[in-house]
């Protein structure tokens, strides 16, 4: 038997997409024509477009060839928790940023990141995190001041 | 302006040596970084542009300037992550080469590209000074609205392979550079309730989001970035694959001119910058083609059209900054508070009160680039070692340094989560096959094409036919319906024309 395609996946930016032009719309109601004349044309001629692209893969699913699988986006399954836990620590990063500062925040983040990833040998993973660590140190707050938050390196070596 | 004078420049301008090669490398460094753009560099560095004599300061500003344009490509080609929006579509076709194991052949492209591209452009420049000066005052907005279509129908380039996909990427990028306030009434557009979106969405942070994050998101599958083929080549890399990217050089030289001009044109305009200069010259160094299918598969053209023009903004930028007053763009701006703490007033009288600034900026700027073709070129085989990292120890860099440069331009932390939503929507347009190139070109030019047209509606009152009310406007409007046209003709003349024998 042959694998229908999964085309659900195909359906998230045009849904997206669609999602933020009815934002956009019920954001300009009330503006003068000036203000929202060019969002109109260029969010209904997308509205237009992601109509017929959601018409296109409805009609594949209705004759068979298709269904609304999202394989795609979470292939291949060996990776995927690579990929989250990367996005997680990302997350975590810009939230711990603001207490640990910089230089701190970016050396455990650079480390869990690496861990995810697979290095194993801590002195490898505890190097790296330390080169990226103070390589932004270095450029960010000594050279050129970039106004990232402080923390305790940052405030030992003020 | 004599013979005498301009050596007499250039030999002062050389005795600069040590600033100029102190800019080129700050200028790297920066320009690599996604983030980083030379104006909130500059503007770092104020301190010490305001404490140095005028001459040093603008001899250090200037490499700093022409050295971050350069350095923008070099990480689209190595890792498809363009270090500014200026080389957003050099990942186009310098990628490409990176996977076909050509990787030292794009960088020295692109390096030459942009240092004979910004060098060719900076002597016109000199030369044609008065009346270069005076193109910035007939492009006006009515005009500005075809350059930007030039570049937005690079969407429909892109779209080809897949046109639907296409043009939604290209039109939900439009509609997200809507996001903000308006350019007459300041109304907000979509903001979400966020008071940081009221400038409009940052490009930065949407650059590293679609691009680096969402890059990196997609290169965990792999253990490297380029295939066995291409780790071989890389592994074997060696001089020879220097001297086969000059040799490319030579062979393209009138392809680097050309695209240098586009951006030299286009960096005259007041508030039009390097991302529309690059996107423009791609997108007509692919129409004017002879083979325009083979564009975005890694050709030396690719490469040269963005990086050459991206480099002709430069001299063209400081055009209207110097001779009429008005900043070209943010890095002129900067540029010019700078002269302005040091008593100088900017306009027509700088050529006569002050030739040797006035003129000392461009050839400082010609030095600059004389001086990095000898600096950089070497580089190239040592860059190009990076497809060798294993993609364990590049994914964690890449989505963390980038995240943490997306703070830089504005210094918020919510640019950097803003990145990181960019990529998550990066990697999943990237897993479906929608452009984020298409999405990108919308998220820069959308913005620029709604304020030329909110502003000529303005004048006309809502009159559409201003559109089409100048010569200049009109000659633009034929070229446009040409380049889009005449590629179609080709192709269907090549089809209908009987088989040589």
């Amino acid at each position: 038997m042959v694998r229908k395609e999964s085309a659900g996946a195909d359906l998230v930016i045009p849904l997206l997409a669609l999602a933020f032009a009815a934002y956009f719309f019920w954001s300009i109601v009330d503006l003068v024509w000036e203000a929202k004349a060019n969002g109109v044309v260029i969010g209904t001629v997308l509205v237009a477009l992601v109509l017929v692209q959601l018409a296109r893969i409805g009609l594949r699913v209705v004759r068979g060839e298709a269904d609304l699988r999202t394989d795609p986006l979470w292939e291949p399954r060996d990776v995927l928790g690579k990929r989250i836990g990367m996005v997680l620590v990302t997350i975590a990063f810009i939230v711990l940023l603001q207490v640990l500062g910089l230089t701190l925040a970016l050396f455990v983040a650079m480390a869990a990141g690496l861990w995810i990833m697979g290095v194993r040998k801590p002195a490898r993973l505890l190097a790296i995190s330390f080169g990226v660590a103070a390589t932004a140190y270095l450029l960010f707050i000594v050279a050129l001041d970039a106004g990232f938050p402080h923390g305790l390196i940052e405030k030992i070596f003020s | 302006m004599s013979w005498e004078f301009i050596a007499a420049q250039f030999a002062a301008q050389f005795a600069y040596w040590w600033i100029i090669c102190l800019g080129i490398l700050l200028g790297i460094v920066v320009g690599i970084l996604p983030g980083f753009s030379p104006q909130n560099t500059l503007i770092m560095l104020l301190p010490l542009t305001l404490g140095i004599p005028v001459d040093q300061a603008f001899a250090f500003m200037v490499s700093l300037y022409c050295a971050n344009h350069l350095a923008g490509g070099v990480p689209a080609i190595l890792v498809k992550i363009p270090g500014s929006g200026g080389a957003a579509a050099t990942t186009l076709d310098g990628y490409p080469m990176t996977q076909k194991g050509q990787a030292q052949q794009a960088i020295v492209l692109s390096f030459t590209a942009s240092v004979f591209g910004g060098l060719i452009t900076t002597i016109a420049t000199l030369a044609l000074l008065p009346w270069l000066s005076q193109i910035g005052l007939y492009l006006r907005s009515v005009e500005m609205v075809v350059v930007m279509l030039f570049g937005l129908t690079l969407i429909a380039v892109i779209a080809a392979k897949d046109t639907l996909k296409g043009l939604i990427s290209g039109l939900f990028g439009l509609l997200i550079g809507v996001i903000g306030t308006d350019h007459i009434y300041n109304a907000p557009r979509a903001t979400f309730g966020f008071l940081e979106l009221y400038d409009g969405v940052p490009l930065v942070a949407a650059l590293i989001g679609l691009f680096a994050v969402s890059e990196a998101l997609v290169m965990i599958e792999e253990k490297l970035i380029v295939g066995s083929e291409g780790r071989e080549r890389a592994m074997q890399a060696s001089w020879a694959d220097t001297l086969d990217g000059l040799r490319l050089t030579v062979q393209k030289w009138w392809h680097i001119v050309w695209t240098s001009f586009v951006g030299l044109l286009i960096g005259l305009v007041p508030g039009a910058g390097a991302s529309i200069a690059a996107f423009v010259a791609y997108q007509q160094s692919r129409m004017w083609s002879k083979h325009p299918e083979l564009y975005g598969t890694g050709i030396p053209e690719g490469v040269i059209a963005p990086e050459a023009a991206n480099n002709g903004v430069t001299s063209g930028t400081l055009v209207p900054t110097l001779a009429l007053g008005v900043p070209g763009g943010s890095t002129a701006a900067v540029m010019m508070i700078v002269l302005q703490y040091h008593g100088m007033v900017m306009g027509p009288r700088l050529f006569t009160t002050n030739p040797e600034l006035a003129y000392g900026v461009f050839i400082s700027m010609a030095v600059a680039y004389i001086f990095m073709i000898f600096t950089i070129l070497p580089l190239a085989r040592y860059m190009s070692r990076i497809v060798l990292i294993e993609t364990t120890y590049l994914v964690p860099i890449i989505v963390l340094v980038t995240v943490v440069a997306a703070f830089v331009e504005r210094q918020y932390l919510f640019d950097m989560g803003l990145a990181l939503v960019f990529g998550v929507i990066g990697y999943i347009a990237h897993k479906t096959n929608y452009h984020v190139t298409a999405m990108l070109i919308g998220i820069i030019l959308g913005p620029l094409f709604e304020q030329y047209l909110a502003r000529a509606l303005r004048i006309s009152q809502g009159d559409l036919t201003i559109l089409f009310s100048s010569t200049l406007g009109n000659i633009l409007w034929g070229f446009l319906v040409l380049s889009l046209v005449l590629p179609v003709l080709k192709t269907r003349f090549s089809r209908s024309s009987p088989p040589q024998p």
